[in-house]
């Protein structure tokens, strides 16, 4: 799925939070000018260990605790970024993204339109995100269309072990500010790896399976239930493509409106609240273009209820598509019942 | 204020007008003088043109029936507020309330709220002519020229899918091109020559005949690009079910627009000529110049005998008097021929399907359709060819037409001047093309 040369290199199963963590070493060893910041992601190695030891590799100098104060974490990052370093701020939860909100939105990703392109913001954000974990209302949120609404930001959201090394690694090479969104429950998951240094453009969808029945355009953990359910669909005769779309800003339109040219039929699915989310800009793209002309039946949006995420399990899982809601929705469209 | 747009009275016995489509999108910027939108009345189809510059807003919807004189949508000017839609769309046949003597007296012994003010959400009604279909239905439908409201819709509410409009496409029969010319695929049969410059000539044959008719007049045509189009039911055009002469001219006029000319001569002969002219009155801009030849629909007359005889007709035996009617030489009208044209006219259902348009364009020998005053309104170079011999329509219909149309009558000649006299009406249409 790489376009960068180094996908020849050797690879080797990592999980998520091991291919960030090797990013960053890299991104550690190679420029004098990036630096770790975050709430305890020194000694502790971060809310979910994917700093880990790199406190003992490079100091604290470099891989800095800081404050509990999101505003003041992301103030001084952004400053940083300002004054030439590449700082990696971590929140503990994207939740709290709410704290750092004017230094996010109202600095990083305005002070180069209102210099006059003078100075840049080279910070890059990452944010443990998503339901799933029992964490409750505060704890759960999706929140990456917020971000992706501001002109000034970039914002990912990769799916797969090689994808979030890579496009970490992208984002550092970025001039200007990069938001990463990390879905918690990817943090364990094991997927091929190459060795080294390489990238994974920003703003590039990718194809995770080709089929010509329906498109089903997911962000982050949604990919793979939906490439699930595109395994179960086939066993029925339905051929899914199933398209990761990795960045919500700025947005791959081709390869989604390529895909809805060839199906004519599409299903979105993200975690975000529905209204106003990701879905409905996709669904809006699609609209607007001659795509709109291929489309053979309405289009289907799965995404978060309209509620905080709940804390009962059960209730929490019915707060977010699952695999039979994809299943349902793929049917129902496949098969024009829609 | 906004200036009202208003349905124009373009008959002289039109109460109201029918919306097909709007040519300007709803909220856009439109120019005095520019098409606007089409409107159908009982008679005849044609465009209506902007009052004035301004944004097209409160649009009304196609398919409405609208009163003469009143509003169908409202031009604002350049940045001025757009707010509720000035006045309500007057409808068309909704009876007006009886008027009553009785004073209005508050009924206090029913206090329930009534029930059907309320608004009621059930599927949105579409109107007839405006089918529910999915975008790719209709992106296929627009390209092959199809009429998406004449489709079935297999989907949910009936909606028209692409496979509906792929089933719809494979009942069309395959088209043969005629030497020197190529088919192309779409509802009705079209074939264009391969030679040519310039402005193309579109062919319209008449009724019972087919774009074969028009082989001895092509000889004197050859400088120009020519587009044949069949009619339904005749030649290797599908046979289409035509609700009356409205209907069988849309369906010429989708023809018409799918093959995408900017401009072209039209020459039509007989039922060909009423359409010929009914297409050049909605699309007039699209017309360089009209030729209609021995046309229909410039009076009532029309030879009811010779017609069912035509379309009885299942042996050269029989068919052969009739043809004899159509000239005024019957010498033309060998064996050979009568035989050639049986054994076009031997597939039973293209004769039902002649029989079944004869029956609504001319009920009981009439023709039931009107075309003189868009003959009135034509304002594109114009001329009617006729023969003093035609024994099918009355050549004194001719004698209605207005000062600048020209007449060339032919001493001695049928209801056919293009074969009769090819070379004559040739040359008149070599000066005029």
């Amino acid at each position: 799925m790489n376009t960068h040369a180094t996908i020849e290199a050797p690879t080797r199963e990592l999980s998520y939070a091991e291919a960030i963590r090797e990013a960053m070493d890299i991104a550690l060893g190679s420029d004098e000018a990036v630096v770790l910041m975050g709430e305890d992601i020194g000694v502790y190695g971060g809310a979910f260990q994917v700093t880990g030891d790199l406190v003992h590799k490079y100091g604290e100098d470099r891989v800095i605790d800081t404050p509990i104060s999101e505003l003041g974490g992301a103030g001084v990052a952004v400053g940083a970024a300002l004054t030439g370093l590449k700082p990696i701020f971590e929140f503990q939860f994207s939740d709290f993204a709410a704290l750092a909100m004017e230094q996010i939105v109202n600095q990083a990703a305005k002070v180069r339109y209102m210099l006059g392109g003078a100075v840049s913001v080279p910070v890059v954000m990452r944010f443990p995100a998503g339901s799933g974990t029992g964490a409750a209302a505060q704890h759960s949120q999706s929140i990456e269309a917020w971000l992706g609404h501001v002109p000034g930001l970039k914002v990912v959201q990769p799916s797969t072990p090689e994808d979030v090394k890579g496009m970490l690694l992208a984002a550092l090479e970025d001039p200007d500010p990069v938001m990463i969104f990390e879905h918690k429950i990817l943090y364990k998951m094991k997927g091929h790896v190459p060795e080294g240094y390489y990238t994974t453009p920003i703003g590039k969808a990718a194809i995770r399976r080709e089929g010509k029945d329906l498109s089903i355009v997911a962000t982050s953990l949604m990919v793979h239930k939906a490439l699930a359910a595109a395994e179960t669909l086939a066993g029925e005769g339905i051929d899914a493509e199933v398209i990761d779309l990795r960045t919500v800003r700025p947005m791959d339109r081709e390869t989604v409106l390529n895909s809805v040219r060839k199906t004519g039929r599409l299903v979105c699915v993200y975690e975000g609240v529905k209204t106003l989310g990701i879905g409905a800009e996709i669904s809006a793209m699609v609209a607007e273009s001659d795509a709109f002309d291929f489309l053979d039946a309405p289009i289907i949006r799965l995404g978060g209820a309209e509620c905080p995420i709940p804390y009962n399990p059960e209730l929490e899982k019915a707060a977010v598509p699952q695999i039979p809601d994809i299943l349902e929705a793929a049917r129902a469209i496949a098969k024009g019942h829609v | 204020m906004p200036v009202e747009v208003i349905m124009p009275k373009v008959d002289m016995d039109m109460a109201t007008g029918k919306i097909m489509s709007w040519h300007v999108g709803e909220g856009e910027a439109v120019t005095k003088g520019a098409p606007l939108f089409d409107i159908e009345t009982d008679k005849a189809a044609m465009e209506v043109e902007a009052p004035d510059n301004g944004i097209l807003h409160h649009t009304a919807p196609e398919g409405t029936e609208v009163p003469i004189g009143q509003a169908v949508a409202w031009l604002y000017a350049e940045g001025e507020a757009v707010g509720e839609q000035p006045a309500p769309f007057a409808a068309a046949k909704t009876p007006e309330p009886a008027p009553s003597d009785e004073p209005v007296v508050a009924d206090i012994s029913h206090p329930e709220p009534d029930v059907s003010a309320l608004p009621q959400f059930a599927p949105a009604p579409i109107a007839a002519d405006r089918a529910r279909a999915t975008p790719k239905a209709r992106a296929m439908a627009r390209k092959s020229g199809l009429d998406i409201n004449a489709l079935h819709g297999s989907g949910p509410l009936g909606r028209i899918q692409a496979e509906d409009v792929l089933s719809a496409l494979q009942t069309v029969p395959a088209m043969v091109a005629a030497p020197g010319f190529s088919a192309e695929n779409g509802p009705l049969s079209v074939t264009r020559s391969r030679g040519g410059t310039g402005t193309p000539v579109v062919l319209i044959h008449g009724f019972a005949s087919d774009a074969q008719s028009w082989a001895p007049l092509e000889a004197h045509l050859k400088h120009r690009p020519l587009v044949r189009i069949e009619l339904p039911g005749h030649g290797k055009s599908p046979k289409l079910r035509i609700a009356d002469f409205a209907a069988l001219s849309r369906t010429l006029r989708q023809c018409f627009d799918s093959l995408g000319l900017e401009n072209a001569h039209l020459v039509g002969h007989s039922l060909g000529g009423a359409l010929s002219l009914a297409l050049a009155d909605t699309r007039p801009r699209s017309v360089a110049s009209l030729t209609l030849i021995a046309p229909a629909g410039l009076g009532p007359e029309i030879n009811g005998a010779a017609l069912s005889g035509l379309l009885k007709a299942t042996r050269a035996e029989s068919l052969g008097p009739w043809l004899k009617a159509l000239v005024a030489d019957e010498t033309l009208i060998t064996d050979a021929y009568v035989r050639l044209a049986m054994s076009g006219r031997s597939e039973p259902n293209l004769r039902h399907a002649q029989s079944a348009l004869a029956d609504v364009l001319f009920p009981d020998g009439v023709q039931a359709f009107d075309l003189r005053a868009a003959l009135d309104r034509i304002e594109r170079p114009t001329r009617i060819i006729w023969g003093k011999q035609d024994g099918i329509i009355p050549w004194k219909h001719a004698f209605g037409a207005p000062g600048h149309v020209a007449l060339h009558l032919f001493k001695g000649i049928g209801h056919m001047p293009q074969i009769e006299c090819a070379d004559a009406v040739g040359s008149i249409l070599k000066s005029a093309v």
